[in-house]
């Protein structure tokens, strides 16, 4: 077929060629910063770490505490990232030799975060490794080193409904404490109903300052749901768990609504199954993550005949460590146990961040905490924070930075 | 010490195909990478019970599977392991009416529309539905694919760049492809306004507008979309990169996740070694460089270590377009939805240029609605699909936008693209859905770290397209012993042109390395 480009010149080609060196040496040879917003956006959002202090402890009752970390300027920590309400930061700490992280959720506004301030709210766990520590040796002026804000669980117009339930159990608060105050300065936009259940009357947190939020701000209210029937039950109270009967009772009767979940692990248990006495869409009923498994043994998939102790092969870089641990122990934990740094973030299986290459052995991983890509089955990948050895495991983890 | 024979700086999908082309031809090989997965823009993300494709569109370099194209080649060369799911449609180009438009129709969808065509794959095909939409443009057509026919042939002698002009004089309709843009190209072939608006769809892949880039390289493009189709990973593109992670691991290499480059060693003026993380130092012989060049000489290296020339290019080429993505998990099914096609470009007007002028506006009219579950149906659970919505957008778009606002910014974009689709394919997609992530070019910014976010490198335009990139590609490397590889080099953006990239510059490396350079 012939074609007709002879209306078009071949020669000009080669003045593209001399045109393109032409093009080099007329350019400034002078090396232009990057400074676009794209990439400004990018920074300031997602810091690699951010070096705080501590600035001021306020205690909350017996075993809680809340912590205001300011930006640390001699660590070259100038700002804070902004965030939106429902992230955690993952605190990175040294305890007697092991490297520890845990992802506590900023019960802050995230305005206050443009003044330079986070606070984190923290409650005492019996037998926890990290509260623990950090009741014993945070004070003002202590030096804390944290991840950029991270996280799924925040409101989101285009997939949530206008009007959210939103059901805390516990230090569980924490996010909703944050997101109530982005309503009430307008940095989000939605009526939110806060069912918040607490042992006791003394046993709730941020009962001051979320009666200051709701009487200023009118898409607010807070319902106290009290389980310890013993105790004195004030009018505006309601008394036992939170049921589907007691959602309900809240929940618009005639348009759509989200429900947000954050608490213990016992909490979602019974919850979650309220829930589906409530036949809500999927997309309206939102979790916080799980927090760290433990006790992998109590599923009732988990394998029998698995041996208490196994050695863990693994390789970080150029280094090869081989460790023992329990079974027990999610195989982060036992390299932590042995003083080996491994990336973490939410500890719940959820961010991918641990993301290793598993080389020979198998680990079970519960079933709820099994966020893995399809192509990490096909290529024997796993997340360590909620992987379980059930043999002796070769693996290939990333380095900690 | 231990000396690699070559260290490959990021594995993104350039990197990925040099540290295996290295390592499979028995070279020590380092590949590093500062996030804690391979593949660059080739990964996945998981939302609830989604698990989303962040950049594929297509492959082009799939095949069909009697004629295996060039990244199904490359793999089964590899010996990576991937399930690909084959494609046979091209694209679908919806324009909506504007007032005052008189070639006005209603499509099938009920919509206004002076533009609806869902194109084929084969030439013959391709040029037949042309006719039907435009006719009078069947012969401009074919001879247009008749022309990337012989050009592809003629490519293969690109590599070789002493054999490379003297087999371009010998086809000179090639050289007139090369020297002229694909606006001047369509019109010398006759062909009409109209259909040369369809035909140019693709436009958007390149990053730049149909008056800008050669004749030669858009044939290129859409040539190897029509002849054999497409085709994409079973399990989203981070399937394809940890295939080639298991090729490098297989054959002796190493991978360092998490393990970012902060500095370049120099000795005598050459690069020696790197510095990892701010503490560790590695040393090598070679290097490969998946990085950005802008990226790579304001943060690896000391100013008077830098040749000049580099400092000049990056100064002398423009950003590439960025990309906003609007990533769905929908809780209804495609039929359920009204969805038919794999891929819909919207847009504002017909005319490539004019689109390329909306474009520079954020809230444009432009956007490309893909719907896996066409080509994978089980990509999501039953009951549920997946979309993904993309726009472009070129320069500095967030230069106003403060961190405070960003969250709302991306809220009103990705709501702008959804209403967009929905109005022009005439369907609701706001109720349904699940899962969202919204993907802005600090997005991008932050995993590819790039400037102003840019997945493809710098702007192909005619001065600085494939082929004078391709016939300068030693000349315009910084050291003899260091090149660089993906978007940003020879072939622009896209999967396939990084792979590319990738496996001629370990390709380089491993020739050097055996005659003992």
């Amino acid at each position: 077929m012939s074609t007709n480009l002879k209306g078009l010149k071949a020669k000009k080609f080669f003045p593209i060629l001399s045109g393109r060196q032409a093009a080099f040496d007329a350019a400034s040879p002078e090396l232009a910063k990057i400074s676009d917003n794209a990439m400004g956006l990018a920074k300031k959002l997602h810091p690699k770490r951010q070096y705080l202090k501590i600035e001021s402890v306020v205690e909350r009752g017996e075993d809680c505490r809340s912590y205001t970390l300011v930006p640390d300027t001699e660590k070259a920590t100038e700002s804070l990232a902004y965030f939106g309400a429902g992230k955690y930061l993952t605190v990175f700490e040294t305890i007697e030799g092991m490297p520890v992280t845990r992802a506590y959720s900023i019960s802050s506004s995230p305005k206050d975060s443009l003044e330079g301030k986070y606070v984190l709210t923290i409650k005492l766990v019996e037998g926890g490794l990290m509260s623990r520590y950090i009741f014993d040796t945070w004070t003002v002026g202590t030096k804390v080193e944290v991840s950029a804000p991270s996280g799924n669980f925040e409101y989101q117009p285009l997939r949530d409904a206008k009007k959210v339930i939103c059901l805390a159990g516990g230090s569980g608060i924490t996010p909703f404490v944050s997101m109530a105050n982005a309503v009430n300065d307008g940095d989000e936009d939605f009526e939110m109903t806060l069912l918040y259940g607490s042992r006791n009357t003394d046993s709730i947190l941020f009962r001051a300052e979320l009666n200051e939020l709701v009487k200023k701000c009118s898409k607010l209210k807070v319902v106290h749901v009290l389980s310890d029937e013993e105790s004195d039950i004030p009018d505006e109270a309601e008394k036992g768990l939170i049921t589907a009967e007691l959602i309900k009772k809240y929940a618009p009767a005639d348009e759509a609504y989200s429900v947000f979940l954050c608490g213990p692990q016992q909490m979602y248990a019974f919850v979650d199954k309220e829930l589906e006495k409530l036949n809500l869409e999927k997309k309206y009923i939102r979790h916080e993550m799980f927090g760290e498994f433990h006790n992998p043994a109590s599923q009732a998939d988990y394998p029998s005949q698995v041996p208490d102790t196994v050695k863990i092969k693994v390789t970080i870089q150029d280094k090869t460590y081989t460790v023992e641990g329990n079974s027990a122990d999610s195989v982060m934990q036992t390299l932590e146990k042995n003083g080996i740094s491994v990336p973490a973030r939410c500890r719940s299986g959820e961010c991918g961040f641990c993301h290793s290459h598993l080389l020979s052995g198998k680990v079970y991983v519960p079933k709820h905490l099994e966020y893995r890509r399809l192509a990490d089955y096909k290529f024997n990948c796993i997340h360590p924070c909620c992987s379980f050895p059930l043999t002796d495991l070769e693996i290939n983890v990333p380095v900690a930075k | 010490m231990k000396i690699y024979d070559v260290i490959v700086i990021g594995a993104g999908n350039g990197g990925l195909a040099a540290a295996a082309t290295c390592a499979k031809a028995g070279l020590s090989t380092l590949l590093l990478e500062r996030h804690n997965i391979p593949g660059g823009s080739a990964s996945s993300f998981v939302r609830g019970r989604f698990e989303f494709e962040p950049s594929l569109h297509e492959l082009a370099g799939v095949g069909s599977p009697e004629e295996v194209g060039s990244i199904e080649d490359m793999f089964n060369r590899l010996g990576g392991d991937v399930d690909w799911y084959r494609h046979d449609s091209t694209f679908r180009l919806v324009v909506p009416a504007k007032e005052g438009d008189e070639d006005a129709f209603v499509n099938e969808d009920g919509v206004l529309v002076t533009v609806d065509a869902r194109m084929p794959v084969g030439f013959e095909n391709f040029a037949r539905k042309l006719d039907e939409l435009v006719p009078g443009s069947y012969d401009s057509c074919m001879k247009a694919f008749d022309l990337s026919e012989r050009m592809f042939k003629a490519f293969e002698c690109l590599d070789d760049p002493k054999k490379l002009p003297g087999s371009l004089k010998d086809v000179p309709d090639i050289m007139r492809m090369v020297s002229h843009t694909m606006k001047e190209g369509l019109d010398a072939l006759g062909m009409p306004k109209k259909a040369q608006d369809i035909f140019s769809t693709y436009w958007c892949y390149m990053g730049s507008p149909g008056s800008k880039f050669d004749f030669l390289y858009y044939m290129c493009v859409l040539h190897s979309y029509v002849k054999n189709g497409t085709g994409i990973p079973h399990l989203r593109s981070h399937e394809m990169s940890l295939a080639i992670d298991k090729v490098i691991r297989e054959n002796g290499g190493d991978i360092w996740y998490n393990s970012e480059v902060t500095k370049v060693i120099m000795n005598d003026g050459k690069p020696v070694g790197v510095v990892i993380n701010g503490k560790k130092e590695v040393y090598g012989k070679y290097f490969v460089c998946n990085s950005s060049p802008n990226m790579v000489w304001n943060d690896l290296f000391d100013k008077k270590d830098i040749p000049e020339k580099q400092i000049k290019m990056i100064n002398s080429r423009k950003i590439a377009c960025t990309l906003t993505t609007v990533y769905l998990g929908m809780n209804k099914t495609k039929e359920e939805l009204g969805i038919h096609d794999y891929s819909v470009f919207i847009a504002p007007d017909s005319d490539s240029d004019k689109q390329y002028e909306a474009v520079q506006n954020y809230f444009s009219g432009y956007c490309i609605i893909n719907c896996l579950n066409e080509i994978i149906p089980d990509c999501t659970p039953e009951g549920t699909s997946q979309l993904f919505l993309t726009s472009m957008t070129f320069g500095d778009v967030m230069k106003d936008i403060k961190p405070q606002e960003y969250k709302k910014f991306k809220t009103k974009v990705a709501k702008d693209m959804i209403e967009t689709c929905e109005k022009a394919l005439n369907i609701s997609i706001t109720p349904y859905i699940e899962e969202i992530e919204i993907a802005l070019p600090p997005t991008f910014a932050r995993y590819l770290n790039t400037p102003l976010g840019t997945p493809y490198g710098f702007m192909l335009e005619k001065w600085d397209s494939m082929l004078p990139r391709t016939v300068q590609y030693m000349k315009d490397q910084p050291f003899d012993n260091f090149f660089f590889c993906g978007a940003s080099q020879e072939r622009g953006d896209g999967y396939g042109c990084a792979y590319y990239t990738g496996e001629k510059a370990g390709g380089i490396v491993v020739k050097k390395m055996k005659e003992g350079k």
